[in-house]
């Protein structure tokens, strides 16, 4: 090849890497502001509503918790208490057993005096069948406590089989190791009663870290930052995730997906897709993606609706190998999601949802570690040739750092001025400092596992389907 | 000096895009150094804002208690109880202090009834909180306006009834529920007359917290609710279905018949439920009748909701 | 001298804690105040009061599990009053089916509870 060819190749490459960083860090600039104009509104919003009201009004409407659990024996009895004692008048837990090998439905049985019921399910979803069948308690204390046995099929199946259950209007969706405050529920389901002009067809959570944490008898009484580092970075993660992104994206009514660690869905509109789908490691955003291209197909007005208040806490890995296959995992849910609804992406018949969010998500969720690892390539490339200039270089590098670097920063002063968990003396130096290595410490490791489940999605046959890869649950998505 | 004049002339000398990444770099060091200073502020300052809060929890919480339980028979105040309006007004005056005791009583009037709850509503005029809240209808900013209505309708201030109804069809959302559920909770029926010609819809939270708030306390009489039944609104028609349901309507009968034609599906089924729970068996053949009417949905939404 | 009366009292709205303190230290009685339901009853299992009373919405442990735990757990005949909030009436229910003396809705009046307080313990004593 002459030089001459390299040289228009090389340019081309400058000037897509330049219109590439030049967009991602325009996005980020609207997210934020627009988040800090919604994050405003709604603390004014919410400095004067009386909970209390919806709580003891006998017309409530009901909601069923749904909550899988596989070989959960450890914390089972904990967690399910924590389930329990929400505050809100009309509602029911359903623990979906999903063919657990452990001890789980003995623990549950013992610890909350079930016995077993007959019962009959419609099917409205296909699922796995029962294994021992339901269970209920024989105490009135824990009346609200349905207990269902199944064979294994999955995290998706399992809340399939919830969805079957329920006789509920509304079903909140959540990991059984989460921990839910106690007013989580009056808090979701507001939005939902709020609508007048639209339908409201799920509402997401904030998900925060409850590592190092101190909770007891299912309630969190001391909220901390954990020693690990690697936890630390993850904790900023999603305070920029929630409070910036999530929160912006709410505004434009553009969200994706709720976490599968805590969300509640319209249950009428979620059957009427056909339940989650079994076949993908996303079902969390499968669903919500599939639930609003049916919006759109029959042509109603609706909305993802989005509480930032810190309701939901769960642990995150606090290890590479956990994180990196819990991330791989992600990139994996992402691209099948993408795909199998890419009839959305650019279409204008979708509005919205076709024009911005989709393509937004495509190349900055989807296609950004593929970009930036072309970019690493390139960079080897011309060092190898030493074409570098490396003035160019430094400041490119430096650039994209100190806006790494602002943005976690404007996060947390979000989080400060809003909701201020990590209260305790000495933590808001070490937030800050976190923001200054964090994105050395936790980029790599999310780059890495975003190739690596690239690579797994379309080279490894095995992982390939990720129902068949991994029947136990998974926390929920978070960017 | 040496160090500055080669800089700057590196900098002149350098090509315009690295100027400029320079520049940019540079202010960007500068917003960070400016965040981080105020986010230990900012940090410093809700601390000491807590420290306040919990401080004036504990003294005002034991003034009120303090005041409430220093009465005697008579109507007239004691002296001690005097003494203790003064500490209050005094605090009144300053804004966090203000919080922290409309805090209290509020939490206290949500909890207790009776004598008890007239006298916490006394005090709350006594300590001229209530003058305060009616001077803040007139600011321009809506969450003030919301949060002053709310305060005259919490302590039962009926004397703020001609300020706030014209907030009854103010254009912020929030302002006109906290006034509509304001003359809901204190003048109860009556104050539902809104309802007569309101053309903004009623979104179904806003219509449990009015249901709530017709609820607490004695058991005011219905009005005749067959209006509303016939209203152009649709969430009018399905707060007066509710309302038909709570109260037992047996009178509105015909209405509710006339509702199963409606060209809404949500006023349909909602008077099926309705019908069914007063009329019982009776529905059965109604529905019977017009059965080719109802699509499975509502048939479905219906046994949901029985 | 008689010997006072010992009771727990379950709230967590502090102020209204203090409030029925107050009213009912001036009655006589001797009042320990948890501020959830796990206080509650780590108090009744140091002090084996004489009389419980209790909000069924708590931190912790709600009212329910005071009642199901004290009846259950200590099988103990303690009368428990509960209080409930509007529309939270088949939780009274259940609180009855465990085992609760009497009820109050909240909002009440606390000379109400003062004259059932009153009631209990001279129920209780003619039977006990």
């Amino acid at each position: 090849m002459e030089s001459s060819t390299i040289k228009i190749i090389l340019e081309v490459f400058h000037y897509l890497f330049f219109i590439c960083s030049f967009l991602a860090i325009l996005s980020y600039i609207l997210l934020s502001i627009i988040s800090a104009r919604e994050t405003i509104e709604y603390v004014k919003k919410n400095s004067f509503v009386n909970y209390k009201h919806i709580l003891s009004s006998p017309i409530s409407p009901s909601i069923t918790i749904i909550a899988p659990a596989y070989n959960e024996s450890l914390n089972v009895v904990e967690n399910v208490r924590s389930l329990l004692s929400n505050h809100y008048p009309n509602y029911n837990v359903i623990i979906v057993n999903d063919g657990s090998s452990d001890d789980s439905l003995e623990k549950l049985i013992e610890a909350y005096d079930l016995e077993y019921v007959d019962y009959e399910v419609d099917e409205k979803v296909k699922t796995q069948p029962f294994r021992k069948g339901v269970f209920k308690s024989k105490n009135p204390a824990f009346e609200k406590l349905i207990v269902v046995d199944k064979e294994n099929g999955g995290k998706a199946d399992a809340l399939n089989m919830g969805l079957n259950i329920s006789d509920s209007k509304y079903v909140a969706c959540i990991d059984v190791d989460c921990l839910l405050l106690e007013d989580a529920l009056q808090k979701m389901i507001k939005p939902f009663l709020e609508a007048t002009d639209h339908k409201v067809i799920a509402a997401g959570g904030v998900i925060r870290i409850a590592n190092s944490c101190v909770i007891k008898g299912g309630k969190l009484i001391e909220v901390n930052l954990p020693k690990n580092l690697l936890v630390q970075a993850q904790i900023l993660e999603y305070l920029r995730a929630f409070l910036l992104g999530r929160m912006a994206w709410s505004r434009l009514n553009g969200l994706l997906v709720i976490s599968g660690a805590f969300g509640i869905f319209d249950k009428y509109i979620a059957l009427e897709v056909g339940g989650y789908d079994t076949n993908t490691v996303g079902e969390d955003m499968e669903i919500i993606v599939r639930m609003r291209r049916h919006m759109e197909e029959k042509n109603e007005k609706y909305k993802v609706a989005y509480i930032p208040d810190p309701l939901c806490w769960t642990e995150a890995p606090d290890n590479y190998k956990t994180l990196i296959s819990q991330r791989n995992r992600w990139t994996r849910g992402t691209i099948e999601t993408l795909r199998k609804h890419r009839k959305i992406a650019f279409n204008k018949n979708y509005g919205k949802f076709g024009l911005i969010s989709y393509p937004y998500w495509l190349i900055f969720e989807r296609l950004a570690p593929i970009i930036e690892l072309v970019g690493l390539l390139y960079f080897g490339i011309l060092i190898a040739f030493n074409l570098v200039h490396w003035e160019y270089a430094v400041l490119f590098i430096a650039l994209a750092y100190l806006f790494s670097v602002l943005f976690s920063l404007v996060a947390l002063f979000s989080e400060e001025l809003t909701y201020n968990q990590y209260k305790k003396k000495g933590v808001g130096i070490k937030l800050i400092l976190l923001c200054i290595i964090e994105p050395i410490i936790l980029h790599p490791v999310i780059l890495y596992a975003a190739i690596r489940g690239n690579i797994d999605y379309y080279f490894n046959k095995t992982k390939k389907w990720g129902a068949m890869e991994r029947k136990g649950m998974s926390s929920g998505e978070t960017n | 000096m040496h160090i500055y004049d080669y800089i700057v002339g590196a900098f002149q000398e350098a090509p315009f895009l690295i100027q400029i990444s320079l520049v940019v770099v540079v202010a960007m060091i500068i917003t960070i150094v400016i965040l981080i200073i105020g986010l230990r502020a900012t940090r410093s300052l809700l601390k000491i804002k807590d420290k306040e809060i919990a401080n004036y929890k504990t003294q005002y919480e034991a003034l009120i208690v303090d005041f409430l339980y220093s009465g005697d028979d008579s109507d007239e105040m004691s002296k001690s109880q005097r003494s203790i309006i003064i500490k209050l007004k005094s605090g009144v005056r300053i804004p966090s202090r203000q919080k922290s005791i409309i805090t209290i009583l509020s939490s206290l009037m949500d909890e207790v009834s009776g004598e008890m709850s007239d006298d916490i509503k006394s005090l709350y005029r006594k300590t001229g909180l209530a003058g305060h809240a009616r001077h803040r209808l007139k600011s321009k900013k809506w969450h003030i306006v919301t949060k002053a209505i709310w305060e005259l309708r919490q302590f039962g201030v009926y004397e703020g009834q001609e300020e706030v109804s014209k907030f009854i069809t103010h254009h912020k959302r929030e302002v006109r529920k906290e006034a509509q559920l304001y003359t809901v909770d204190l003048f109860k029926f009556e104050g539902l007359s809104f309802l007569d010609d309101l053309e903004l819809p009623l979104s179904e939270w806003h219509q449990l917290q009015l249901l709530e708030a017709l609820m607490t306390e004695g058991n005011p009489k219905i009005c005749d609710i067959k209006p509303w039944l016939r209203s152009p609104n649709v969430s009018v028609i399905l707060f007066a279905i509710k309302l038909a349901k709570i109260y037992n309507q047996f009178e509105v009968k015909e209405e509710l018949i006339s509702l199963l034609a409606h060209p809404n599906k949500e006023v349909r089924s909602a008077a099926i439920s309705v019908l069914n729970d007063l009329f019982g068996y009776e529905t059965e053949e109604l529905l019977q009748l017009s059965k080719d009417a109802f699509s499975y949905e509502e048939v479905h939404v219906r046994t949901a909701e029985l | 001298m008689m010997k006072r009366h010992k009771i727990v009292l379950a709230e967590d709205n502090s102020t209204l804690s203090l409030l029925l303190k107050y009213k009912l230290e001036k009655e006589g009685y001797e009042l320990l105040i948890a501020a959830d339901g796990k206080q509650a009853i780590d108090l009744v299992e140091s002090y084996n009061p004489d009389l419980i009373l209790t909000d069924i919405m708590m931190p912790y442990f709600s009212g329910l599990e005071v009642i199901s735990h004290v009846r259950n757990k200590l099988k103990k005949k303690t009368p428990i009053v509960v209080f409930s909030s509007a529309g939270q009436e088949d939780m009274v229910l259940k609180a009855f089916s465990l085992g609760a003396s009497d009820f109050m809705t909240k909002p009440f009046s606390p000379n109400e509870l003062v004259i059932r307080i009153k009631r209990l313990f001279s129920e209780f004593k003619t039977i006990g």
